[in-house]
């Protein structure tokens, strides 16, 4: 047949995401499981409140060593044993902190289940944090600092933040610590922070996979339900970052020799639990709308258009109270004045209309995906996860895709001009000689230049 | 353990080899296609080509305007990209069912008519995103262009895994309207594609609807060269050293293997991860963990079929470590481990840890739908998704140890060095 008829599309298949089922364990610990027919690695995952906000400024970056040295060495185990029980048992292992938690991620086979939930209790109970091994992770992590500032869009992110938040604020500074702060955690630092900051009570451990012949809820309890730590002391509830009072302003990271520049352009935004003028729903389309895919805005202009960039990504950014809109990509060295007041121009317009066909697109884009977005364990596991974190109920996700419905060209930009003033913190790394001068002459506001 | 997604194989009666498994637990359907081009078919003078013309996929057809592919299927839900490696270059996407058949028709209307579209405008408009994106991931970035030159050093300048799918800067901007037309109808034919639909549909629709938009395609007939014959092992080191402006030192270490698929090429990569790519590796035991004469080691094999696959370890060496006694300590580990070969724990760790790899590779649609369409272009085997455990199972402790021998001692390595400029200077 001929290819000139497009044909038609019929109606999506009705989808919801699934809801957990919960128990609560005796110590405290909160478990949430989701049978998933098919998904043959069981995900797993441990969220423990936990604010970074909350370490002591001399040591900051000591959360963040504590996650990865949880599996160095444990009360029974050297390094190097635990490692290999992992590792024989088919386990894959990753732990970290976001801004508000301590989260433990687990992948395994079915049929390892049991062996997996057991490692994790000894992981989160008995950390043994072996001198050599703490060691190892200082130097592992200053190692990792170098890294970062070396590429320039993690060097962009550093001076965004530095510049947006409060210097009185630990959103202000690396999450995983400085040099100098994590080269004065100690052992004894860790043992103690370990027992006061991390235990069952408060906790949560989400299980999805197909858990055809498995009963998770009492295998968890015979495991995880083992978990004690008597010094614990559960976290205390967030608060939101205060915003730089000269956050509105132009910071350039010279970066000699760099072929393109690096742009990095945010304000604040909404988190999760928005509900006025819009919810976060709202957010959602706004950020696909203006840089979610190569059509969005921005791209549209700069890559499609002027072929300036690869692809520019803009996005609204949920902190667990309050957040950022943070807008990031990467321009040919030559294009970055002209690059950086055509994006400035379009992020302006975020605030003055959008079409119905825009609305719908972002909507339709966003909703439509879903059931492909959470169709594994993993994916199920790890948005669980985040709601727990960010203490929104099991039927935000499906509650959220159903207020897409009511997004109108009006609610995107009432939402949008809830937060976004015009005015931008804005960072560029690059070869500031080529183009510093340029920049200056936007008048989009001072202009502070720092070394990379 | 036993798998069973099904399988079904269909061949249009003009080459097209159609592969369909049903999986009617989510509301969705991938559809995947590979074809039969990727880098390894680019003529000199034409390096990143293949990849500047994936781009050009998405600035139009026949009956579909730039920019279009995207926008159309973005706003019924799909999920969408294409990549372009060595071997091949594929197109995806994952949507809702319902809108299978748009996704079908309008990638026939690019893989059947996209030159009545191409416009010196397109091309030249890609050219210049094909290049920012070399500059963000390659030309920016520390150790941005270490893949390329572990390439150029691994293989004679005529091997078509000389050069790296991106290319050169001077390629590109050679690259013309005429180069696109030849290029478009030398590699792209029903005949010379796959195309998977994973997802909730059933076989017989499945295969109706592929008939109905791709059936009159017409065949291009290519006669595809044969893979080149199996490269040895070099026979003795390699070594290219950069000075530049780095964090800190970072060796790579590379190495020819088996082609993909063998048995010998499992056993490879077995070795390869029981030797620097476990967190319990051999490697990463003495310089990572007991001397910290290394931040990290990783390593991988990547599977390829044109007469060599690739074996890669980097290293990235601790402050104050002489870089060349760490790069032989590393030597000294791939010649014990060729000597001794692996112990049983060794051998328990790497088939777990590959277990629960592909388990999880298959765990959603599009990843099951791109394994397929991998295994069918290239190794003629769609049904490798359910039987790609027990080959893993059947490599023995001895078929790891003469892999190590063959292929893996310290001898036959290409070393890229990337050293910190100031301090090679000191």
């Amino acid at each position: 047949m001929s290819l000139s008829t497009r044909p038609a599309i019929g109606p999506p298949g009705p989808w919801t995401f699934p809801v957990p089922l919960a128990s609560e364990l005796p110590s405290g610990l909160r478990v949430l499981t989701h049978h998933l027919p098919g998904q043959y690695v069981v995900s797993v995952r441990v969220v423990v409140p936990l604010l970074v906000a909350s370490e002591p400024r001399e040591l900051e970056g000591i959360a963040t060593l504590m996650s990865r040295l949880l599996d160095e060495g444990t009360l029974h185990h050297t390094p190097i044993e635990f490692a290999g029980l992992l590792e024989r048992g088919g386990i894959g292992l990753g732990a970290g902190m976001t801004e508000s938690a301590l989260v433990i991620e687990l992948d395994v086979p079915q049929r390892r289940l049991a062996q997996a939930l057991d490692l994790l209790r000894q992981l989160l109970a008995e950390p043994a944090f072996p001198e050599a091994e703490v060691r190892r992770a200082v130097a592992t992590r200053t190692s990792e600092i170098e890294q970062q500032r070396a590429h320039a869009s993690h060097r962009a992110g550093l001076a965004f933040f530095e510049a947006f938040f409060d210097p009185a604020e630990r959103a202000s500074r690396p999450a995983g610590g400085t040099t100098e702060t994590v080269g004065a955690v100690t052992r004894a630092d860790l043992v103690a922070f370990h027992a006061e900051r991390v235990g069952p009570l408060g906790a949560t451990v989400v299980v999805a996979g197909d858990l055809t012949g498995v009963d998770a809820t009492a295998l968890v309890g015979d495991t995880l339900g083992r978990w004690t730590a008597p010094s614990h002391v559960p976290a205390p509830g967030p608060r939101a970052a205060v915003r730089a009072a000269d956050a509105a302003r132009i910071v350039v990271v010279d970066r000699p020799g760099s072929v393109q520049s690096e742009l990095a352009v945010g304000w604040s935004g909404p988190d999760r639990h928005v509900t006025e003028p819009a919810g976060w729903a709202a957010y959602q389309v706004l950020s696909f709308v203006i840089g979610g895919s190569p059509n969005a805005r921005i791209d549209a202009v700069l890559r499609e258009e002027k072929g300036y960039t690869y692809g520019i990504r803009s996005a609204f950014r949920p902190r667990r109270v309050g957040g950022t809109f943070y807008t990031s990509g990467s321009v040919r060295s030559e294009v970055t004045v002209e690059a950086l007041r055509l994006l400035l121009d379009i992020l302006d317009g975020a605030r003055s209309g959008y079409t119905v066909e825009e609305v719908r697109s972002g909507a339709d884009f966003i909703g439509l995906t879903a059931p492909g977005r959470y169709a594994t364990a993993d994916a199920v596991a790890a948005e669980t996860a985040g709601l727990v974190i960010d203490g929104l109920p099991s039927d935000f996700t499906t509650s959220n895709l159903a207020a897409l419905g009511g997004l109108t060209p009006q609610v995107l930009r009432d939402a949008a001009s809830a937060y976004l003033t015009g005015e931008w913190t804005v960072v560029v790394v690059g070869d500031a000689a080529a183009w510093l001068d340029g920049v200056r002459a936007l008048g989009r506001g001072d202009v502070t230049v720092v070394p990379a | 353990m036993p798998l069973d997604y099904p399988i079904h194989e269909r061949r249009l009666d003009n080459g097209l080899r159609l592969v369909v498994s049903p999986d009617p637990s989510v509301p969705n359907v991938t559809v995947n296609l590979w074809v039969g081009v990727g880098s390894r078919h680019e003529e000199p003078g034409r390096t990143g080509f293949a990849h500047l013309f994936e781009h050009l996929m998405f600035q139009g057809s026949r009956n579909v305007a730039s920019g279009e592919h995207f926008s159309a299927l973005m706003a019924q839900g799909a999920r969408l990209n294409a990549t372009t490696w060595f071997d091949r270059t594929n197109y995806f996407e994952t949507l809702p069912r319902g809108a299978m058949d748009l996704a079908l028709w309008l990638e026939a209307d690019r893989h059947g008519h996209l030159l009545d579209a191409v416009t010196q405008e397109n091309l030249d408009n890609q050219r210049d995103v094909v290049k920012e994106e070399k500059r963000q991931r390659y030309d920016n970035p520390p150790y941005g262009t270490a893949l390329i030159e572990v390439y150029a050093a691994l293989f004679p300048e005529e091997h078509p895994y000389h050069h790296a799918t991106i290319g050169s800067m001077e390629d590109l901007d050679a690259a013309s309207l005429e180069d696109v037309h030849a290029f478009f109808q030398r590699y792209y034919g029903p005949d010379n594609t796959v195309l998977t639909l994973c997802g909730d549909v059933e076989v017989d629709e499945a295969v109706a609807a592929v008939e109905r938009y791709f059936g009159d395609l017409a065949p291009i007939d290519r006669m595809p060269r044969p893979p080149g014959p199996q490269l040895p092992p070099l026979s003795e080191p390699v070594r290219v050293e950069r000075l530049e402006t780095v964090p800190n030192d970072r060796l790579h270490l590379a190495f020819r293997l088996p082609v993909d698929p063998t048995q010998e090429y499992l056993a490879s990569s077995f070795a390869v991860d029981i030797v620097a790519g476990l967190s319990t590796s051999r490697v990463g035991t003495r310089l990572v963990r007991t001397e910290q004469s290394a931040h990290r080691v990783d390593a991988h094999a990547m599977g390829l079929v044109d007469g060599s696959s690739i074996a890669l370890i980097s290293v990235d060496v601790a402050p104050g470590e002489n870089p060349a006694g760490v790069e032989e300590r590393v030597g000294e580990e791939l010649d014990r481990f060729a000597d001794e070969g692996p112990t049983p724990e060794e051998m328990e760790a790497v088939l777990a840890q590959a277990e629960r790899a592909w388990l999880s590779s298959l765990a959603s649609q599009e990843e099951r739908a791109d394994t397929i369409s991998h295994t069918t272009l290239l190794h003629g085997d769609p049904g490798a998704v359910n039987t790609h455990l027990d080959r893993l199972a059947r490599v023995s402790a001895d078929d790891v140890t003469e892999a190590a021998r063959t292929w893996l001692r310290s001898t036959n390595r290409a070393t890229v060095a990337f050293l910190q400029a100031e301090a090679a200077a000191a």
